[in-house]
């Protein structure tokens, strides 16, 4: 199949990004730090929790040092893309929307086997579980389908729908590409060319050159600051600790140094503090609702 | 009588709700329509019922009030209860009542449709909106007629992608009319058409049970055919199949051929689909493969000490050599301490981390592709065996003794560092592992010093042996208190004391026990250390004291001979206890005595604790 058949990458993003606009959503851009799903971009996490409706899209980078291959396996990679819609609350057609975007793209849903098989998604570290799919066409995971139910340990009030795309995945399809390092990002330039040596720099910084003892020390400091910016009533900062924990919890993972005992005490001491963050932004939240009467 | 048909509709349902809801949809429909229906409609997007022959309105219900006699006082409140006057009230045998007339189906329907959808129990359930309902997935329609006439919403909905809203004329012509719309509603038949489609293609195989779910994932289904790349073929077979099954919830043809169930779409495009997403699955788990070859099983095993076991239970490395030092201690032979040695070595491999469930099978592989023999390939992979209530042993002398060394490390170290499992909190696994050592024992033949298991731990594993044997559990109790020296000698104990529970030896030396240890086994700090024979002074003692010394009860012999040797202490101890008395005055004579009836009870309780066995 001839490249110029098929929308390429860039222009794949595009396509969704004025699809959700036309539907109304806020299109935001990715998150300042490193997540690992975008789920824990704050313009999820945060505002599915409370009474306030929010529709909102955007692409986001995820950082899983442990999935690196230094670049050797087209298939597993340490940094990669979402693109995350989330209206809340989840509308009666919102399975009928997510179709018609898949359209926009040019996939033909008649000619396909288009599938919603069940997954059920859980996120322990942030106290955060929900109902849905992985969106199969042809065989092939091209989304991650999730009615919210719990974040970080709190039952959500709208029940908001969570679409999370993978782009990689998406555009094989679309491209009829074996790999992703193959895919057409713009014209003349592939997905390997623009993040093959990266895979291959990070896959040696997260499993052979990330300093364990700075990011054990930083874990903790992390967390004290996400604590005191609790006790100053600064749950937006807080959050960015949390994810900071997050991220640096799962470097030192990529790099062997947890042990299956502290691999649980650290994801509880993440999850205590994604459920205090909540908390306080449910907090915030509600004083603006007194505030607004 | 009208036909009634009811059709939830809702967002695709996972295939354990669908099962939930076909086991619960019948007593909801009888609780709350009072009939039983004639047929159910069970798939992802709907479940759905119909009710032959339903009358159009309920039964009038008579409504039994106070006594007659009563009416002065209690008439007035009853009737206002129900809104009548007491002038309307009814006599029936002597008591005072209302008829409630019945009410039209169309009536009530909506209300008890609703009752219905908040009826059912999934395991998994969900929130969507503010109503508040909960079920499996959203449930998006309702869809209620009585024959030609709608009674709830309007229309049903045919295949997601091929059809829109489907007009469903009467309530008999349901199933009929979404089958124009590329539904199947009936799951048996859905499954018949995909057997069908799998029996056309032929030498199928389901080897992880996916039928009953892919029943559930389509409402159209469209059996292909295809194949992918030989080359893959180099993979561990088991691997191929998991991902074909586990993954894509494909079927193994044989050889690089593969069944899929599509829900529609244009035959060729689909299949070709499947093809390529399979392929790139096999080619991520080819990487992963040729990688560990690269290292190799033994460079693997060497990898192991710096993985952690469970906390406190040291790396594998360690455990490895545990067990491999048990695998000494049960007599294993050279290929099983090999087996030992490289048997964890697969949880240092990558495969093993995509493919948690093939562990050992993974390790056997690279252990064959490493070129050992078979003796210990297969000991490798059958380590975990039985793995599964009812699931088969390892058929290899090497493997099952692997196998039991495998579980009794990890019961050895969790007691050991305090996991007993609590209710139904058993995150180690330990009853299985348990019941697997048992059945090793029983079913396998292999023979498990008691003196690996201690204490708790021994009661626990044996407790196990309750359930496994076909004897009353006072049996199984008497012959874990036996001097049996071995885990399935206990369980042969226990089989032949039932079984030998009526015979004159039996009996003999039941009796015999009973009486020494109803006598002297409260009184054992009363008795003397040891038997004095210089104190005895009646024939009768001396008597029992010279048969209990003839006595010859061997742990592992033939029971019949332990019971007549045994039996012999019957008449002796008759006798013993007819002419002497026991508590006698002068104190050492009596601790004498006391020992002598302990010993008596004591070499019999090589045979078991008669005591448990109630008579």
């Amino acid at each position: 199949m001839r490249h110029s058949e098929h929308v390429n990458y860039q222009e794949m993003i595009i396509a969704l990004e004025r699809y959700w606009a036309d539907y109304g959503c806020v299109l935001m851009q990715p998150y300042h730090t490193e997540l690992a799903a975008g789920t824990m971009n704050p313009n999820t996490f945060l505002r599915c929790l409370g009474p306030k409706p929010w529709n909102v899209a955007y692409v986001e980078p995820v950082i899983r040092p442990l999935d690196g291959r230094y670049g050797e396996n087209p298939f597993r990679f340490q940094h990669y893309f979402q693109y995350q819609v989330v209206l809340k609350p989840a509308p009666e057609n919102v399975l009928d929307l997510y179709w018609a975007s898949l359209e926009v793209l040019g996939i033909d849903l008649r000619r396909h086997d288009m599938r919603l098989v069940e997954d059920d998604w859980e996120q322990p570290t942030l106290g955060a579980w929900g109902l849905g799919w992985e969106v199969w066409c042809d065989g092939m995971e091209i989304t991650q389908w999730t009615y919210f139910q719990q974040l970080g340990g709190f039952d959500v009030e709208l029940v908001p729908a969570e679409m999370t795309y993978g782009l990689e995945r998406l555009a094989m399809f679309l491209q009829g590409k074996r790999t992703a390092f193959e895919l057409e990002w713009a014209p003349g330039v592939t997905w390997g060319d623009v993040y093959l040596e990266n895979e291959r720099e990070w896959s040696r910084y997260n499993f052979e050159e990330a300093p364990v003892d700075v990011l054990t020390r930083r874990f903790d400091e992390y967390e004290a600051e996400c604590r005191h910016l609790l006790e100053t009533g600064l749950p937006l900062p807080a959050y960015d600790q949390v994810l900071k924990c997050s991220h640096t919890f799962n470097l030192l993972d990529a790099r062997g140094a947890i042990s299956v005992t502290e691999r649980a005490a650290y994801i509880g001491r993440v999850r205590k503090l994604a459920r205090d963050v909540a908390a306080a932004y449910l907090g915030t939240e509600e004083e603006d609702a007194v505030a607004a009467a | 009588m009208p036909s009634l048909l009811l059709e939830i509709g809702a967002e695709e349902l996972p295939a354990g709700a669908c099962r939930e809801a076909e086991a619960q949809l019948p007593e909801l429909a009888r609780a709350h329509i009072g009939a039983a229906p004639s047929e159910l409609f069970i798939g992802p997007r709907r479940l759905a019922f119909l009710i032959d022959d339903l009358p159009e309105r309920t039964a009038d219900q008579w409504v039994k009030g106070p006594p007659e006699s009563l009416r002065d006082k209690a008439a007035a409140g009853f009737a206002k209860k129900h809104g009548v006057s007491v002038d309307e009230l009814e006599v029936r045998d002597g008591f005072l009542g209302v008829t409630v007339p019945g009410r039209d189906l169309r009536e009530t329907l909506p209300e008890q449709i609703d009752r219905i959808v908040r009826g059912f129990s999934f395991a998994k359930s969900m929130r969507w909106d503010e109503s508040g309902i909960r079920f499996a997935r959203p449930v998006r329609w309702m869809l209620a007629k009585l024959d030609a006439e709608t009674i709830v919403g309007e229309t049903s909905f045919g295949h997601r992608f091929t059809h829109g809203a489907v007009e469903i004329l009467t309530a008999a012509a349901y199933a009929d009319s979404l089958r124009a719309a590329d539904v199947e509603p009936v799951a048996e038949e859905r499954r018949r058409l995909i057997v069908e489609g799998l029996d056309a293609i032929g030498g199928w195989s389901d080897p992880a049970g996916k039928l009953a779910e892919v029943v559930h994932l389509v409402e159209k289904p469209v059996v292909l055919e295809s194949t992918f790349d030989e080359r893959f073929l180099q993979l561990p077979e088991r691997v191929i199949v998991t991902t074909m099954q586990s993954h894509q919830r494909y079927f193994p043809v044989g050889g690089n051929r593969f069944a899929v169930v599509a829900n529609g779409g244009d035959p060729g495009v689909v299949a070709a689909g499947h093809t390529q997403v399979l392929e790139a699955r096999l080619e991520d788990a080819s990487f992963t493969f040729e990688r560990d070859v690269a290292v190799g099983i033994d460079s693997l095993a060497e990898r192991l000490a710096t993985i952690t076991f469970f906390a406190g239970a040291g790396s594998f490395a360690e455990k490895a050599e545990r067990v491999g030092k048990l695998v000494e201690r049960l007599g294993g032979g050279d290929a099983s301490l090999e087996a030992a040695r490289l048997a964890k070595a697969d949880q240092a491999s990558e495969l093993v981390r995509e493919f948690p469930e093939l562990e050992g099978y993974i390790g056997a592989e690279y252990a064959r592709l490493a070129g050992y023999p078979d003796a210990v390939t297969k000991a490798i992979e059958e380590q975990y065996l039985p793995d599964a209530a009812g699931g088969p042993l390892p058929q290899t002398e090497p493997g099952k003794v692997l196998a039991a060394a495998d579980k009794l490390d990890t019961l050895r170290i969790a007691f050991e560092l305090g996991h007993k499992p609590s209710g139904s909190r058993d995150p180690y696994g330990l009853r299985r592992a348990a019941i697997g050592l048992v059945r090793l024992a029983l079913e396998g033949g292999l023979t498990i010093d008691r003196e690996l298991l201690r204490d708790e731990l021994r009661d626990f594993v044996e407790e196990r042996l309750d359930s496994l044997l076909d004897v009353p559990v006072e049996y199984v109790r008497a012959a874990r208190a036996s001097n049996v020296p071995d885990l399935g000698g206990v369980a042969r104990r226990a089989e032949d004391l039932y079984r030998e529970r009526e015979s004159p030896e039996f009996e003999g030396v039941y009796t015999a026990y009973d009486r020494a240890h109803s006598l002297a086994g409260k009184a054992q700090a009363a008795a003397a250390p040891q038997l004095d024979r210089g104190l005895l002074v009646e024939d009768a003692e001396r008597e029992l004291a010279e048969t209990l010394a003839k006595v010859a009860i061997d742990g592992n012999g033939d029971i019949k001979a332990a019971l007549e040797s045994g039996a012999e202490l019957a008449p002796v101890m008759e006798r013993f206890f007819d002419e002497v008395l026991v508590m006698a005055e002068d104190e050492a004579v009596r601790a004498n005595r006391l020992r002598l009836l302990l010993d008596v009870r004591d070499t019999l309780g090589a045979l078991g604790d008669f005591s448990q066995i109630p008579r």
